[in-house]
């Protein structure tokens, strides 16, 4: 038998881009009015979680770092199969960079205890950075292998594949590691039945609830307060500008059939010298 | 006694460019930072530096010379043939410990490569990281926020790393002016290449490389690179990209048969659709995709957030086609046409087809 794994996976809520809710008309975002969800990237993340553990045998644990309301994104993980969910909750933390933020889950998972792999998503949709799992795994001391797109565990040593520009490496880390997985991985499953009906369990019952998923503050991991939010974080915006309208003249073509609007653009753009080389 | 208007200059440290090669290929995302690199140095008045790892390196070192560094640090060694983070982190952190005084700026591309290692190297002296910025400039800045009273001062020359903000057309000038280096990461193709000039000259320093054997934990078991094989966004001529508004994965098809008409063509995509599995990511083009500039970009249902935007403005012709009218893509693109992607595309590939076959039946015509 494999020896069962600890398995953190590391998930955040993001303001959801598809939805137009709290989007600003000057073209900024009102994150208290915008629809949530759980970060896209961190869904192949999970579904490596849970496939660990699948394989292998172990626990997963779902860790976020975010205002009370991600308590719902550990839900999601939470039906589709987890085991147990830890938010790390705190004002002290707004305005994290991404140092900033590395330092307090680095805080959160030595807190939560003993792993073997830590999943993350390749970024997020809000920051766009990719820094963070690296951040983390610098401040853990660990091995770690971005863009992982497959891979499998065999004698306590990870086996990946990992994309490069125009092609991919085979890598071997030994345990533990931190893997940030590419979205050519599997894509996550559908929430299991089980994990569904403990949800609904879990969402009538508060004290039941604690059990499985924990809020935490950066006094309880043993956080510094002073490296956390603003004041931890070596980079700040300074200022933002908007963006001038490029061109700014584009002709509009609308109204007639599109017979009408596709030989008008055509014979206005010269698109036809392009059909040859 | 305040600390206000406190005028702080640190002392003059280099602009260090970190050099990346696959299988000792040199990447082209290295000249191109070497270009930023020389503005910003020359603005400083400081020195261009380079670092090189792997092995057998003489040949690119040279090239990082002609394409401008003053200084061209050379981690040559077996154990750095392949890239890894452990053993590449390794070199960088002893070779930033062994100078007397950091870096100012230290930039890496925004490859699989230096996302992987720049943030390791972030973290490990607790600096600030700027990832995929469009623009890199230096200038003052006054930082007035009592939040934390000791980074109160005026800081004559931060590194501007600008990039878009969020779902938001609005560009972020982000800055860390309180330690050095200050980090920042562009993507390939965002900045421009000096001409080459063999005749400049730089001094070529060795560095010493001494890998410890936590640093083999990971070991790269092979490298493999389909030159060729995938797609060509960023050398196609003419783009043919599809947004959320295709509706689905089989819009794609549609885009294919789109760009089929073209000779020297690619299929593009936004980076919401990519997210959403219809299109691999190699497709994405954008701030966290390729950055291209085709001579034709044609968009099917993508809305033209500043994302994207960065990613193909400098198309030379920017075809738009979108059923929202207040879509942002309409403020840029240079034709727009409101319609519904299904009825207008099937047309533009009937009428191209139209135009092709009559050029061939005279191309018949006149062998005869």
């Amino acid at each position: 038998m494999p020896a069962p794994y600890e398995i953190f996976v590391l998930v955040k809520q993001v303001p959801d881009q598809g939805s137009k809710a709290g989007l600003n008309p000057d073209g900024t975002i009102d994150r208290a009015k915008a629809k949530r969800m759980l970060n896209p990237f961190d869904r192949y993340a999970l579904q490596a979680a849970l496939h660990t553990k699948k394989c292998y045998g172990g626990r997963v644990t779902a860790i976020s770092m975010g205002p009370p309301p991600a308590v719902e994104i550990l839900m999601e993980a939470l039906e589709h199969g987890v085991d147990r969910g830890v938010l790390l909750s705190d004002r002290r933390l707004a305005a994290s960079d991404t140092l900033a933020t590395a330092y307090a889950l680095f805080k959160t998972v030595t807190w939560v205890g003993r792993f073997d792999l830590i999943f993350c998503g390749l970024q997020t949709t809000d920051g766009d950075t990719a820094q963070v799992g690296p951040q983390l795994a610098e401040r853990l001391g660990l091995p770690q292998i971005t863009y992982c797109q497959d891979f499998k565990v065999e004698d306590d040593k990870v086996h990946a594949e990992r994309i490069i520009e125009g092609g991919y490496q085979k890598l071997i880390s030994e345990l533990p590691v931190l893997i940030t997985v590419a979205n050519s991985y599997h894509p996550l499953d559908y929430k299991s039945f089980r994990g569904a009906w403990r949800v609904q369990q879990l969402l009538r019952n508060q004290e039941e609830q604690k059990k499985y998923i924990q809020t935490v503050d950066l006094d309880l991991v043993g956080a510094d307060p002073e490296r956390c939010g603003l004041k931890g974080s070596p980079t700040i915006v300074a200022a933002t500008e908007k963006v001038g309208e490029i061109g700014g003249n584009c002709s509009m073509h609308e109204g007639h059939s599109p017979t009408d609007l596709v030989s008008e653009v055509l014979d206005a753009s010269k698109l036809k010298e392009f059909l040859t080389v | 006694m305040t600390d206000e208007g406190k005028k702080i200059s640190s002392p003059k440290g280099e602009v260090l460019v970190i050099a990346e090669q696959i299988l000792g290929e040199l990447q082209p995302v290295t000249l191109e930072l070497l270009g930023a690199g020389r503005y910003l140095s020359d603005k400083l008045g400081s020195q261009l530096t380079c670092l090189v790892m792997g092995h057998n390196l003489a040949e690119i070192t040279e090239k990082l010379v002609s394409y401008g560094a003053d200084a061209v640090y050379v981690a040559d060694h077996p154990d750095l043939t392949c890239y890894r983070t452990l053993t590449y982190r390794r070199v960088v952190v002893d070779l930033l410990d062994s100078l007397a005084i950091p870096p100012h700026i230290c930039l890496l591309g925004s490859t699989t490569t230096g996302r992987d290692l720049a943030p390791r190297i972030a973290a490990h002296f607790e600096t600030g990281l700027t990832a995929d910025c469009t623009e890199l400039d230096v200038g003052p800045y006054e930082h007035k926020s009592k939040v934390d009273p000791s980074k109160v001062g005026i800081y004559e020359e931060c590194l501007y790393a600008i990039r878009p903000s969020f779902g938001e057309s609005l560009k972020a000038r982000i800055l860390g002016p309180w330690k050095n280096p200050q980090m920042a990461t562009t993507r390939p193709g965002q900045m421009t290449p000096l001409k080459p000039d063999s005749n400049r000259q730089a001094k070529i320093i060795p560095v010493q490389v001494s890998i410890k054997p936590e640093d083999n934990r990971l070991i790269v078991a092979e490298t493999l690179r389909e030159v060729g094989k995938g797609i060509k966004l960023q050398e196609a001529d003419v783009i043919v990209a599809g947004g959320y508004g295709l509706g689905s994965a089989d819009g794609f098809q549609l885009m294919n048969q789109l760009a089929a008409c073209f000779p020297n063509s690619a299929v593009g995509s936004s980076r919401k659709v990519v997210d959403l599995g219809w299109i691999p990511y190699e497709h994405q083009v954008g701030q966290t995709g390729k950055t291209v500039r085709p001579k034709v970009y044609i968009a099917c249902g993508i809305s033209g957030a500043i994302q994207h935007r960065v990613g193909m403005s400098k198309s030379s012709l920017i075809i738009a086609i979108n059923k929202d009218v207040d879509a942002p893509i309409f403020k840029f693109a240079h034709h727009g046409i409101v319609g519904d992607i299904f009825q207008i595309v099937p047309e533009m590939i009937r009428q191209l087809e139209s135009v092709k076959s009559d050029k061939e039946v005279q191309t018949v015509v006149s062998t005869h």
